[in-house]
């Protein structure tokens, strides 16, 4: 997907390794208790090939790059406010570890975890 | 703050704490929170837009009082989970979030109580820890996570000592205090930064706020601000100097013993203004502005107190003086564009060069040249924002006519390229621009023109070759004329001459000289002056280019 071209050749960033970015970012925000496969066929094919990164999908245009995390959060916690952060965060990861710009982040909050039911 | 319960005063004196009490302390801690609230903001490191922590964290606080501010409950385990529910309900940015789940810890430990005893309190501090731990997957330590699992083994120890519930409120925020500190060793990027982690900080400020109102002590404002030394900004940005200002002094000191802060900023403030004290590993800095006359009082001041490690001291009214002269010079009048008109985009490798373009109409300047290509974006960026949708783009320089090609294919706005290659030949075109023109019109003359002139660069070899029948040898000065390899010789002057000779210059009008950074002017002119005798009848015009790499770029039209 991302390219860049300098003088010794060109570098290429696959989908999978921002993914892997933006799975780590994600699980140290707080609130995100975990990640979520998009769908059971996913989840299990996430199993079976112990993918380092389920729950997180990125689209590379060409031009941009859309990012989509599939996450649990904690119940009781402000999720707009979880949400922010998870945006924030894997943004700022991802654009830090490409110099490249993200266009989206959508976060998908696929369940909340109930540790504790006040 | 204070251990002798003794000396509390009056009001909270063995007073039970109830609902009503713990609504006084939430109050406290919003209060003093946002006293320091600019302190915690100044410790953020990641540029994360998640906003400032100190203002998250006192939106966080106000929402949590403005549930219980009207509310009459006397149980406390009631008013907590009021509490709770408004620190959820206003929970602002990461650390907000974390602090809402920490209250909402603290309110299920007390579910169905009516006061707050030594005991629950220790319970409620656990339950906060256990309950913050549970939102994350991976918690980070060293950040407020850590603050609260630290004050909550500090609250269960002091209850070994004492069961008074006040007692073990005051006696936790030293060990908060010193979570706090701890927290650069256990995340590397704090350190890096030299600041202690915001979040646990303002859980810091919140313990502290609620102690001080038990110590009766005041809240509304902080004693003296002592920022991380990181976050000291001592830039004179200032446009005018007050009276009284005339030496900025800024002193490195390890004081021998503890700072009494208060005593020392009544001690600064008697001697001079903009009073800012930075900390960082027990090394202390001071930043004052001072009259001429009292320029020395702050440095025999510090001396008495500690080991003083740098002294910096610099006249205000000189460095203004400096400034002023120096943005008067590298003030860049671009030309203004109303709606419709054509705007000129132009690229330029030098300072001079681009006040040339800018007087002859430019809206917008690139820098760039023929080791600095600016990119399609940099390219874009400067005319997207102009108030006009024709614009001009002028790239001089054939390396940069493909990126100037991108931005026109990728922006919406209506754009023209004129191939020019040199600078001449954009000056040369910028003489045909009218800006109230036909866009396509204009851009056909401007074309037209790059041919009217001719191009020598000047410029040193930087390895040896053969092109074109002429051999160069590295460090040689050589001379381009349209871009190709005309000239080499061993000096600026002597190819210089050639060169113009080659064109036959006798044949022109006007020879215009830019000269380089790498060229003093007083040479500069001295090769001018040398040109000129040759050249007497056409006229010689020298200016300062600013460019790297050439000695020259000279335009003969």
């Amino acid at each position: 997907m991302g390219e860049e071209t300098t003088t010794l050749g060109t570098i290429h960033i696959s989908p999978k390794a921002v993914a892997t970015i933006a799975y780590h970012a994600t699980l140290e925000s707080y609130g995100v208790v975990g990640l979520a496969p998009k769908n059971l066929a996913e989840g299990l094919a996430a199993t079976i090939t112990r993918e380092p990164a389920h729950g997180v999908s990125v689209q590379y245009s060409g031009e941009e790059i859309n990012i989509d995390v599939h996450v649990i959060v904690e119940y009781g916690t402000r999720i707009t406010s979880v949400v922010d952060s998870i945006a924030n965060s894997v943004r700022y990861h991802v654009e830090k570890a490409l110099g490249m710009p993200v266009h989206t982040v959508n976060v998908h909050i696929q369940g909340l975890r109930v540790s504790n039911p006040d | 703050m204070n251990p002798d319960p003794e000396q509390r005063p009056e009001h909270t004196q063995s007073m039970p704490i109830d609902g009503q009490v713990l609504k006084h302390l939430v109050e406290a801690s919003l209060t003093w929170l946002r006293a320091n609230q600019q302190t915690v903001n100044s410790l953020n490191v990641f540029p994360v837009p998640d906003g400032d922590t100190g203002t998250n964290m006192v939106l966080t606080m106000q929402s949590a009082y403005n549930e219980i501010d009207d509310l009459a409950y006397r149980g406390v385990g009631q008013m907590a989970a009021a509490v709770s529910q408004g620190a959820l309900m206003g929970a602002r940015g990461n650390s907000g979030v974390i602090l809402s789940q920490i209250w909402r810890g603290f309110a299920r430990a007390l579910h169905n109580q009516e006061v707050l005893d030594g005991y629950n309190l220790v319970k409620a501090f656990a339950e906060a820890r256990d309950t913050a731990y549970k939102g994350v997957v991976r918690p980070v330590e060293g950040t407020i996570l850590t603050v609260a699992k630290d004050v909550a083994t500090a609250a269960a120890e002091v209850f070994e000592q004492t069961q008074d519930p006040y007692e073990i409120l005051s006696r936790i925020v030293p060990a908060a205090d010193a979570s706090v500190q701890r927290t650069p060793e256990l995340l590397p990027v704090l350190k890096q930064a030299g600041v202690v982690d915001s979040g646990g900080k303002g859980l810091f400020y919140i313990l502290e706020g609620m102690a001080r109102f038990i110590a009766g002590e005041p809240l509304d404002a902080p004693v003296a601000a002592v920022q991380p030394l990181s976050a000291m900004v001592l830039e004179n940005t200032k446009e005018a100097i007050e009276p009284g200002q005339d030496y900025e002094v800024v002193v490195d000191f390890v004081p021998s013993k503890e700072l009494d802060l208060p005593r020392f900023y009544g001690e600064l403030e008697k001697m001079g203004t903009s009073i800012q004290v930075g900390e960082g590993d027990g090394m202390y800095r001071m930043h004052i502005h001072v009259p001429t006359e009292k320029r020395y009082e702050p440095v025999d001041y510090v001396m008495g107190l500690g080991t003083i490690t740098k002294i910096a001291m610099e006249n205000l009214i000189a460095q203004m003086d400096a400034m002023r002269h120096k943005s008067g010079r590298d003030r860049l009048e671009l030309a203004s564009i109303e709606p419709g008109q054509i705007a000129v985009v132009a690229v330029s490798p030098g300072p001079g060069i681009s006040r040339v373009f800018a007087s002859l109409g430019a809206a917008a300047i690139v820098e760039g040249g023929q080791t600095m290509n600016p990119s399609t974006q940099d390219i874009l960026s400067a005319f997207e924002n102009l108030p006009t949708d024709k614009v001009i783009i002028l790239p001089n320089n054939k390396n940069i006519i493909l990126a100037a090609q991108q931005a026109k294919e990728v922006t919406v706005k209506k754009v023209q390229l004129i191939p020019s290659r040199s600078i001449p030949q954009g000056l040369a075109a910028m003489m045909h621009l009218n800006p109230d023109g036909n866009l396509e019109a204009v851009a056909a003359k401007m074309t037209k023109a790059i041919d009217d002139v001719i191009t020598i660069e000047i410029t040193t070899a930087t390895r040896s070759v053969e092109i074109d029948g002429v051999a160069v040898e590295e460090g040689q000065v050589i001379a381009l004329v349209d871009g190709a390899l005309a000239i080499s010789s061993r000096s600026v002057e002597e190819t210089c001459m050639k060169a113009l000779e080659k064109i036959g210059a006798g044949q022109h009008e006007l020879i215009t000289l830019f000269y380089g950074k790498d060229l003093s002017s007083v040479e500069a002119n001295r090769i001018a002056d040398v040109i000129r005798a040759t050249y007497a009848t056409q006229e010689i015009e020298i200016q300062d280019g600013g460019q790297p790499h050439y000695q020259f770029i000279i335009s003969v039209e």
